[in-house]
Formats: C-alpha cells, structure tokens, sequence
C-alpha cells in the first residue's frame, strides 16, 4: 500500500516505475541494419558505406583499410569502373550521385603516396597455398584475398608483366601506367604472393599440375581470343578485331590508314578504340551499339555498358554514336568496305519471357566507310584449358567460381563478366570459397536487403553539389595524359559528407532527439559500429516519431 | 514600549518584525494601508524583503504561494473583492498545505458596493482549508500576526488573520510592538518539509485520483483538528515571553454565574465589552470571544457555554436563505451537548453599519423575548423597506 | 553524467555555491544513467504517442536543467507528468492553477532574490494557460521584470479538456468548439499574435520556435537561460490527437508549418525584430494543411473551402513578407533553416550575429 504524502507531493523521476511500453499496439522500433544501394551494386564487394563513414570523421587512413578489406586495388577501379554504385546511388534523386570513383581513386593514390600498409600479415610458412593462373585484375585480386584469409599465392603469368588487360587493353589516358604500377607493384609484393611471369599454361604449367600441390587453382586467364566476324558471310580482307588492334596500337603506336570508321559493339573497349582512332586523326569515327544510351527511358540492362564519363568524353571529342542499332551487311568492293549497312534493333520481350534483339525492317540505311571494326568480345584461350572449356568459356557453375572440387574460374574467363571491379569481387569470391572449404565450412554473402530511396527522410540533407574532377580539354587529350584528374583532399572529404549513410546509421542523433518519451538510450558519443542507440521498449510507446525522422531509414517500424 | 498607531500601520510594522522574505499585494478597492506602510519600510530599509507589487489580488496570492513553496516567509494582505477574486488561489494554497499568512481587513462584498466592514469575504472562503483567526483589537490583531507566522511553520497549513477593516486597520491605538531581536529569537527561522530546492527536486500540485483523494481530504481535516492544539500553544508560549495573551481558541468573560451568554468575533467583542460595563442594569452576561474560527474549537466551546440557558451568537456577515453562518455553525456544534443552551442568531454590522454599545441592553432584552426569531439581522430597519421587502 | 554531478558543474561555473550536493549512488550506472544530457522530464510521463509538448519540454529541460525550479500551469503538461504518486520531473516543479504559472513563477523568483539564490524560474503552460487565462498573470510577470524563462507550449487549442478552440487556433481549424458545418467552416478567428503582445512589453528577449528544429530551439532556451530579466519563448508543438495527424508525423508537421509560412519563426529583443529563422524553400500552405484532419474540410469541394485555403495562403504569404522570412543572408539557408544532420549529431547552431 503507497502511503500519501503530505499534500501528495512526488519524488524525482518516479514516473520510471510507469511502464508505457505496454502502450505498443502492434509495432516497435528496431535497427535494420539495411545494405546501402552503392554496396548492393559493387560487383567487388565494396561498402561504400562504410568507407564514407569513416571518412565523414575524417579517418582517412582507416577509411582506406575498409575500402581494401574488399578490393586492394582502388587507384585502379577508381579510373576505370563504370561505377554501378553511382547509378544506385539514392542521392541520385536528391541533387546528383555521389562521386565515389572520384573519392576511391582518390583514397587509392592517397596509400600510394603516403605508403600506408595493406592490412594483412604474412602467413606462415607452411600455410595453404593457392596457385592463381593470370595476374590480371581477378588473380590479383584473389592474390590478395588469400593473404587476408591466412594463405599463400603464387601467381603464373604468361606476359612478361603483370596486370592483364588493365596493361594491354585499357589506354593510359584512362588509368596512367605509373598509377597502375605504382598499385600492382605494392600488392603483389605483399610477402606471401610470389608471381611467375612468362609461364605460359599448357606450356609451363598445367592445371592438374597446379592442383595436385596446391590447395585450389583459381583459373584468371581472361580472354585473348578474338572471336569469328562476318556481316551477312562478308569478311573483309583487312579485318581488325576491336581489342587485337586496340592491343596492338597500345604496343606500336599504329592503327591501319582509314578516314571512316565504323566501331560496331558497345563495351569500353569499343569505346576506346572510337576515342583512340579519333584523336590518331580517323576523320569520322561512329560507334553502333545495339544498346540505349543514358536517359529516362532507358532500362538498366539495355543501357550502353561503358564508363558513363567516358561516353561523355567520347561526345565531348566528336564521336558519333547510334544507339539500338547493327551492322546488319557490308558492301564491298571487291574485298575492301566501301560502306555498312545499319539498321535499327531493340531488344523485345520474346514469347518465351526472354528478351530478344529484333531488326526492324525498313530502317535500314548506308554509311559511306572504310572500315568496320567489330568489338564484340572475346573468349578464353583454350591452350592448357581444353578440359574446362564450355562454349569459348569456363563457365563456373556458381557465383563462386567453382568449376570442380579445388579448381575456380574467375574473372572475364567465366564468361559473365566484363568488368575490372567484377574481376576483383570474383577473386575475393573464390578465395573466400576456398578458405571456407578448408576450414570445413561454406562462404557466406551479404544477405541484408538494400534501402529503397523511399526510405530515407531527405529533409536533413541539405543540398550539395557533386564534385567534378578537373578535366584535360579536348584539345589537349592525347594518347598518354590522363584525362580525369585528381579530385583532391578537400573535395574528397566534402564528396564523403554528401554521403546519406542509407540504411546504416549515422549517428546523428534525431531518433535520441525527437523521442518525447526518452525511450531511445545513447550508447556512445561517436562510433562507426551500426549501433549508437537502444531502444528502452519499457517505455517506448510505439509512436513511430524516431522511424519517421530517421534520416537514413536505419529505424524502421516493425510488428512486435 | 508602546507607540500610537493606526490599525494598518501596526500590522506592518509587526509583519516586518517577522522578517518576511516575500511579500506580494495588490491595492484593490477597498485597500487597506497595510501594504503601502510595508512598502515604506521597504523603501525606507527597514525591511529587508522582496516586494512584489502584483496587478491583481490573484496574482498577489499565486506569488506568495511560489514563494513559500520554495520554502520562503511569505506575507499578503487582503479585503473585500480581493480576498474573493483569491478564492481559487486560497483553495490552492491550503490544498498544497503551504506555509503562508495573510491578513484580511474584513469588509464587505459587493453588490451594491461597500467600502465597510462585514465578515462576507473571509466567510466565502471559510472552507478553503485556511486557519482564521480573528482579532478583536489592534493589539490582539499585531500579536495574532507575529503568532500566526509560528503557527503556519508548526503546522505547514496557511493562516488568515483576520481584523475588521476600517474599525480596527483604520483606527489609531496605542500598540505594543514587541522588540525585533525578542521576536527573532522567539520565531524560529522558516523551515519548510517540501520545498522547491534543486537539490531535492519534489513535485508540488500533483494529480490526485479517487484512490487518494479523500485521504487527502482527511489529512488536511485531521491537520486543522490538530492545529488547535498548536494554536493555544503559540499563545501560551507567547504571553510567557511577551507577558501577553491574544484570546488562544476563545476567551470567557463577564459573569460565570449568568445564563445568557453572547458569543463574536472580532472588533464586536470590544464594543460588547464596553455595553457591558456600562449598562450593569441591563443583567449580567457571559461573554465569549472565537478566536479561532478554523479550526473551529468544537470542545472549548462546548466547555464556555457549560451552565447557559441561552446563547446569542453575533454574526458579522449572512448566509442569504440559511441566516447567519457563526450562528449555525455553533448551534451545530452544540447540538453535541448533553444540555444545549437555546441558542439565537442575529447578523449584526452589515457593511459598516455601526454598532452602539446599547447594543448589549438590546441583544439581552431579545434573548429574554420568547417570541424573538431564531436569526434576524438585528439592526435592520424595516420602515426602510417596501412591505414586499420586509 | 549524473544530475548531481552536472549540478555542481554548473554552479561551479555560474558562481553557484553548491549547498550539500548529494553523493551519486554507489554501484553500477545503467545506459539510462550514464545519458549524456540531463532528463529534466523522465520516461514514463503518460503523453499521447508522439506528444510534440512532451518532447518540447525536455528539449527545453534539457538545456535549462537541472538548476531550475519549474511552475506548471495547468495542462496536459501537468496532467501527463504528474499523476501521484508518479512524478515524470527530476527538477523542483510545482503546478497550482490554470492562470497563475506567471505569477507563482514571479513568487518563486522572489524568494531566490530574497534569499540570494541564483537558480534560474522557469514557468509552463499551455497556449490556453498563455494567450487566454493566464495572459494577466503573464504580462505582469514581464511588466514586473522577473528573471523568469516562460515557455508556451502551442498546440492551438485546448486538448487537456477535449480540443476546444483557444485564441491560439489558427483560422479555420476545427475544434469541438470551432467544427466545421454546413454555416462555418472552423474557427471564424485569427491565431492570436501573442508574441508581438509579448514583445512590446520591451523585455529583453522574445522568441517562437518549433519542436521541428531542435537545435534552434535549445539554442534561444539558453539564451534566454542567460539572460537576467524577463525571456518568452512559444514552442509550436503538434498535438497527434487534436490536429488528427499520425503520431509519426509531429516533426513532420511542425517542420511544414515553419515551411510554409503560418508559424514564422522570429527573435525579439526588446521589442524589436532581431532575428528569423529563413525558410530554405517556401512550401505552400496545404502541403502542411493536408497532413492534418483538422484542416481536412478545407478540402472538401466546396468554394468556400478554396476561399479559406487562398486566406490561409495569404496568411503565411503576410508572415513571410512581414518578418523577412526567405532570408535576406545568403548563408542562412545552410546554417540556422535547416534540420540537417551530420555525422555524430547535428551541427552546432549558428551563433546570433
């Protein structure tokens, strides 16, 4: 029995003995702990995220070691990756993606400059080695990977370099040798990965070889192998495949005499070649894709699969370019292209469900050319992989590589892939496979569902433009130079703090803020864990105030 | 040392003596000039306190109240429409049992206006759970002030001192003011159970369901019962250290053998008094003075009029359609009695009229008057009034 | 940080002498406990899921604590804090009457004076308690030039007693004692302008704010804390139940009616116009009416109900034109109009130019 006081007076905070947590009809507060869209599209597993995070407090270094845990080559990726986690950024809406190839670029040189260590150790001597075929971005990569999981690599290269096509295909312009020694150079001299250059497969090695004394190969050859041509039975008798001759200016600095040019693919080696050929002086350079260029109507898996700045900078520099379109014959005088003949193409539902390219007749019309050179890809080389291949690839029957018992494929060799950023997400993928089979169990991935837009509070982002790299002007753009510059220190800081954190918290401190009932307890002042609060659902009343202005859809209302 | 002062003045100068730490008063129509010989003293420094000169009497009741929740000594005065446009706040005060005095200068309530004593005000507000003591002299009205400041302390229940407006706070009487450092040493300093002090962060006014409520009624009921006690023995203790008395619950007088007894409150008793020694051959009287009107002193009263075939009890105010309030409350009171004098009621003094001391000779020739009514007001003149009105 | 230890922290700062502090306890802190801000309104306070008055009052709490002594007019307020023997306050606090937290405040401020104390009156109460029953009581607190803080809580209407209109109502806001009918359509009347009221009494120092913006709002509570003298403050704090929006939405609300124009958000010192919050992009008035049932038949197809959507319009529009409210400082639009967050908390509020 409460005996009255006089006057009935209360102590101090006596209300705490009032559970209004009972008041909770149907639904309470919890931390989702959602997957940010950049991260969900990183196809080397980056957490964007998480890196901007601790950039946002300034931790630069630190930010660097969270973007290497995924992929321990930025300064490349940050140059080259078509960036798909800039198409899912949610601030696209807002006022613009953020810049994050910029910043990762940024971050990769950064470590260079300041010779920050990788975060991994030497394993020990008699740990479990992985033979890696190719020192291209995925056995790199998967070099890399092994270090962190506790193994050894040893790499075998059959050029007499490493990098794979980001050496032989990729034009300096665009990812500038030094920056890409300066990367490779640091990573593959990580105690732990030994690289044999010239050790050509089938020739040096073998893979049953490889497999018999180590504890997995991993299969990066990429693929050199161009594939057969002709437009309605026409070959040309000066026929140039798209990356031979890409490959071939990039060792002798020549292209064969032509004044038009017609590129036919849509990748970024089509790309380039198109930018190359104009600045070598082809005076009309056209690139036909079948794919959509950028814009509204545009699904994501008809748009044009290339660096998105770089179609910008092909424009920029005069090239022509018609989408949905094909080479559909060659007119030929005599063995030499006097024209094409394109017509226009798009990709339909076909009655099955799958898509399917149809021609459309009557859209057909003649450029006047002189060369047609397709870029339409390549497959895997067969020598010393005959047992494996499938169809001009390896194609592994799973996301991680797994071709049979200890052997993977990674990279462009699957025959899925056509990305740098793919290539080093695969290495991770197959080591993380290897490493797990050894320790008896199985890999494990991301699960957590990415945060829709529509779940983030834009109201407390106030706007704030992206940052814009500086650029070489057209006139000045050459076959060496590189073209995008560097964003620096204070743009790279400010392109953090657009960053919305989505589905991840940010500390912020609304939801402790705006609670009117004192129900959300604040565990720390600053920390980047995913954890800064608690709800106290003794007296949590369900009122869904710290969901609603939950900048980052972290908090979200959920039934008991 | 004994110095002429008028009624207002004198209560001043004895609140001053209390040392109040806040005093908050607001000069409403019908003032008295209590507060403007504080604010004198103040300005004069002569007393060290804050004064708060509020724009209305509920105002001047709400800022005493913060005050002496805080644990403060606080002092307002009041008459008339004030002490009614405070009700809501007395009700307050009383209900949070807050250490507080405050004089009223009883007077009237209009309408019609009246600027002249009656007990209307301080009986509207009779049930506002506030101890009332009535003074009979300006002597007993500046000692019952000093008292009432020990009281409210010793009880945690606010005191309302209550002296007749213009015949006692405007008249000018030789007074006895009690030395300062005598009355510091005999008041202790102010203390309170509950106050508002960040160090111990309680909660005053709260929100009270069925569950309590009556217990809190109760309480504050039990706590005024027991106030009696402490009323007569602030007086005891006063009258050993001033060698004076102010009337503890109710004073017996005149003659202990009579039979008629006649029971007032306030400046009435004085002019009894006088009707009294004057006029023997009108018959001998036991007179009865209430000091102490809430609590209401049940017991001493039913022990005053032991042996009283009749008792006229004089009311200063009037309960249209009941009759006079004191009158009721006593004949309620002794009803309890094993041999209950018969008792009358007369409402005399209404708005200032003024009381002869032939009074007495009057009262006693009615209460000798079988046919005389159980309440009249007494000196009403019915020649005044239209016959419908009578 | 425990109460007692911020106490003494504070007086050690503010040349309070500290009379006998007692002791934390002994033993472990829990999370609760160890919260870096001050709980002057604890949990279990029995407000309305979302009540924008009890979060407005500890954010207010928060930063005027814990060396205060608070009067509480009566109110919600009072009501949802208070019910014996449960007290929700961890600051002296006292609650007499509807019309008189001014003057209790007044007489409570007396006896710090008198008694040479220094710890800070604040005063409470609803906008019924304010711009109507209590608006004496008030304007001879600031007449009298206590060092009060008064705090309005504004949720426009009378809820405690059912949502009867208050001279605080905006127009044409339904209330049970304003519906909307076929003859009316809500309240006839305008919001009362109480703060320019407030202002002319010359005092040092007269505000609004919103619980919407919180840094902005705990940034003038402690100016006002600062100040020796009379401080006013109106916190526009949505009310789930009376305005008839989902308790998620009180923040929401309250931002748009700042957005829009109807509830400016302005600084007076000493009468005159020192300060406004900028509105960052000017949202139209039914962005925020439509949020809210009480609005809800100015939606209805009826021209009279376009009529009173054009006045209400035109109402924010007089707000903006009068105060300046689109900002004349370029800077503003990024430092005090925003409720942007930052990593680790929110930005420090712009100091006053």
């Amino acid at each position: 029995m409460t005996i009255l006081t006089r006057s009935a007076y209360g102590e101090p905070g006596t209300s705490l003995d009032f559970k209004t947590g009972n008041w909770r009809s149907t639904e309470k507060p919890v931390h989702i702990h959602a997957k940010a869209p950049c991260h969900g599209a990183c196809p080397a597993g980056e957490d964007q995220q998480a890196w901007f995070a601790l950039l946002q407090e300034g931790r630069v270094e630190a930010a660097w070691r969270a973007l290497v845990a995924a992929n321990p080559l930025p300064g490349v990726t940050g140059r080259v990756c078509p960036h798909p986690c800039e198409t899912a950024c949610n601030r696209k809406a807002l006022d613009g993606a953020l810049a994050i190839h910029n910043v990762e670029r940024w971050l990769g040189d950064e470590a260079v400059a300041n010779g920050w260590a990788y975060p991994v150790e030497e394993p020990p001597a008699d740990a479990p080695v992985v033979a890696i075929i190719g020192a291209g971005p995925a056995g790199v990569s998967a070099a890399y990977h092994a270090l962190r999981h506790g193994m050894r690599a040893r790499i075998f290269e059959a050029a007499s370099e490493a990098g794979g096509l980001l050496r032989s295909a990729i034009p300096p312009t665009r990812l500038p040798r030094a920056a890409l020694n300066a990367e490779l150079d640091r990573v593959l001299s990580l105690p732990g990965i030994e690289v044999t250059c010239r050790a050509r497969l089938g020739r040096d090695v073998s893979v049953e070889a490889l497999a018999a004394d180590h504890a997995a190969v991993l299969l990066a050859p990429g693929c050199q192998e161009g594939r057969d041509w002709d437009v309605g039975g026409s070959v040309p008798a000066d026929h140039h495949e798209g990356l031979a001759l890409l490959k071939e200016f990039m060792d002798h600095g020549q292209f064969p005499a032509a004044q038009r040019v017609i590129v036919h693919g849509g990748g970024n080696t089509a790309m380039d070649l198109c930018r190359l050929m104009k600045r070598f002086g082809v005076g009309e350079v056209t690139l036909v894709t079948a794919s959509g260029l950028p814009g509204p109507d545009t699904a994501t898996d008809d748009l044009i699969n290339v660096v998105p700045r770089e179609l910008e900078e092909a424009l920029e520099e005069g090239i022509e370019i018609i989408p949905h379109a094909t080479v559909n014959r060659l007119i030929m005088r005599g063995s030499k292209v006097v024209g094409a003949e394109v017509a226009s193409l798009k990709k339909v539902p076909g009655t099955d469900g799958r898509k399917k390219r149809v021609t459309f007749e009557g859209t057909e019309r003649v450029r006047d050319v002189d060369m047609v050179i397709p870029c339409i890809g390549e497959m895997v080389d067969p020598e010393g992989l005959h047992s494996w291949i499938n169809r001009g690839y390896l194609r592994p029957s799973d996301h991680w590589g797994t071709l049979s018992d200890r052997i993977y494929a990674l990279g462009d060799a699957r025959g899925d892939r056509g990305t740098v950023a793919e290539a080093i997400g695969d290495g991770a993928r197959a080591v993380a496979a290897v490493a797990a089979r050894l320790n008896g169990g199985e890999a494990t991935t991301d699960t957590r569902a990415e945060l829709p837009a529509s779940d983030l509070n834009p109201v407390y982002y106030p706007p704030a433009a992206r940052s814009v790299a500086p650029k070489l002007p057209v006139s000045e753009r050459t076959f060496e130079a590189e073209i995008e510059g560097d964003i620096g220190h204070e743009a790279a800081l400010a392109e953090a703090a657009r960053c919305l954190s989505c589905g991840n918290c940010l500390a912020c401190d609304n939801c402790w803020t705006f609670c009117p009932d004192s129900a959300v307890i604040k565990t720390a002042e600053l920390a980047t864990d995913g954890s800064f609060y608690l709800f106290d659902l003794d007296y949590c009343k369900g009122c869904g105030l710290c969901a609603q202005e939950c900048p980052t859809g972290y908090i979200q209302m959920r039934p008991e | 040392m004994r110095e002429a002062l008028e009624g207002s003045q004198a209560i001043a100068r004895a609140v001053a003596l209390c040392e109040p730490d806040v005093v908050a008063a607001y000069p409403i129509t019908p003032q008295t000039h209590i507060v403007e010989n504080l604010s004198e003293l103040v300005a004069q420094g002569d007393l060290h306190t804050e004064f708060v000169s509020v724009e209305s009497e509920f105002s001047a009741a709400s800022v005493v109240l913060g005050a002496a929740a805080t644990g403060a000594r606080a002092y307002t005065a009041t008459a008339s429409q004030g002490t009614l446009l405070m009700a809501e706040v007395l009700f307050n005060i009383a209900g949070m049992r807050l250490p507080l005095v405050m004089t009223v200068a009883n007077r009237a309530v209009s309408a019609p206006l009246s600027i002249w004593n009656d007990h209307a005000d301080s009986m509207a507000v009779r049930d506002s759970g506030w101890i009332q003591l009535h003074a009979t002299s300006n002597q007993e009205a500046v000692d019952t002030t000093i008292q009432a400041f020990r009281i409210t302390q010793e009880t945690e229940l606010p005191v309302m001192v209550c002296m007749d407006g213009f015949i006692l706070t405007h008249t000018m009487e030789p007074i006895d003011l009690p030395d300062r450092m005598a009355v510091r040493d005999w008041l202790p300093p102010m203390a309170f159970s509950r106050s508002l002090d960040p160090e111990r962060p309680l909660s005053l006014g709260m929100l009270v369901s069925p569950d309590y409520f009556p217990e809190i009624r109760h309480s504050h009921h039990a706590a005024m019962q027991q106030a009696l006690a402490v009323i007569e023995e602030v007086d005891t203790s006063f009258h050993s250290r001033f060698g004076r008395a102010a009337g503890g619950l109710l004073t017996v007088e005149g003659d202990p053998e009579a039979k008629v007894g006649i029971l007032a409150m306030g400046s009435t008793v004085g002019t009894l008094r006088a009707g009294m020694a004057h006029y023997v051959e009108a018959g001998p009287a036991r007179l009865i003075t209430l000091r102490s009107f809430r609590p209401f002193p049940a017991e001493a009263l039913r022990e005053a009029v032991e042996g009283l075939d009749c008792l006229i009890v004089i009311d200063r105010a009037i309960s249209p359609g009941l009759g006079g309030v004191l009158g009721t409350e006593v004949a309620a009171v002794l009803s309890q009695s094993a041999r209950p004098p018969h008792i009358l009621n007369h409402a005399l003094g209404l708005g200032g009229r003024d009381i002869p001391e032939t009074v007495y000779v009057d009262l006693l020739d009615a209460g000798r008057d079988p046919d005389a009514p159980r309440f009249s007001v007494f000196d009403a003149d019915m020649t005044k009034l239209a016959p419908e009105d009578r | 940080m425990t109460d007692a230890t911020r106490l003494a922290e504070l007086r050690q700062k503010f040349g309070r002498v500290p009379e006998g502090p007692s002791d934390p306890k002994p033993g472990t802190v829990s999370p609760r406990e160890a919260q870096p801000r001050f709980r002057g309104l604890e949990s279990g306070h029995r407000a309305c899921q979302g009540c924008g008055e009890a979060l407005a009052a500890r954010l207010v709490m928060e930063c005027a604590g814990p060396d205060v002594i608070v009067a509480n007019a009566t109110g919600c307020l009072e009501v949802f804090t208070t019910a014996w023997p449960q007290s929700a306050w961890r600051v002296p606090w006292v609650h007499s009457l509807f019309e008189n937290a001014a003057a209790v405040a007044s007489g409570i401020e007396a006896a710090m004076k008198a008694r040479g104390k220094n710890t800070k009156v604040l005063a409470f109460g609803g906008d019924g308690a304010t711009y109507d029953i209590g608006f004496q009581s008030l304007s001879g607190m600031l007449e009298r030039y206590h060092n009060v803080l008064y705090v309005c809580y504004d949720n426009e209407a009378y809820m405690n007693t059912g949502i009867q209109r208050s001279s605080s109502t905006p127009h044409a806001a339904t209330t049970t004692t304003s519906p909307a009918g076929k003859e009316r359509m809500g309240k006839r009347h305008l919001k009362k302008d109480l703060v320019s009221i407030i202002a002319a009494h010359h005092i040092p120092y007269a505000a609004s704010a919103s619980v919407a913006f919180p840094q902005d709002l705990q940034r003038k509570v402690r100016y006002a804390m600062g100040i020796e003298g009379p401080t006013f403050l109106v916190i526009h704090s949505p009310c789930p139940l009376g305005w008839k929006h989902d308790s998620r939405l009180t923040i929401d609300v309250a931002r748009k009616a700042v957005e829009c124009g109807l509830f400016p958000m302005v600084e007076l010192e000493r009468g005159s116009l020192s300060n406004v919050m900028p509105i960052r992009q000017v949202r139209p008035v039914t962005d925020y009416l439509e949020l809210q049932g009480r609005f809800r038949h100015l939606f209805a197809d009826d021209p009279r109900a376009e009529e009173e959507r054009a006045h209400l319009q035109a109402l924010a529009d007089y707000n903006i034109t009068t105060y300046g409210l689109t900002g004349g400082d370029p800077d503003n639009a990024d430092t005090v109009g925003t409720a942007a967050v930052g990593r680790g908390g929110h930005p420090a509020g712009r100091l006053r130019p």
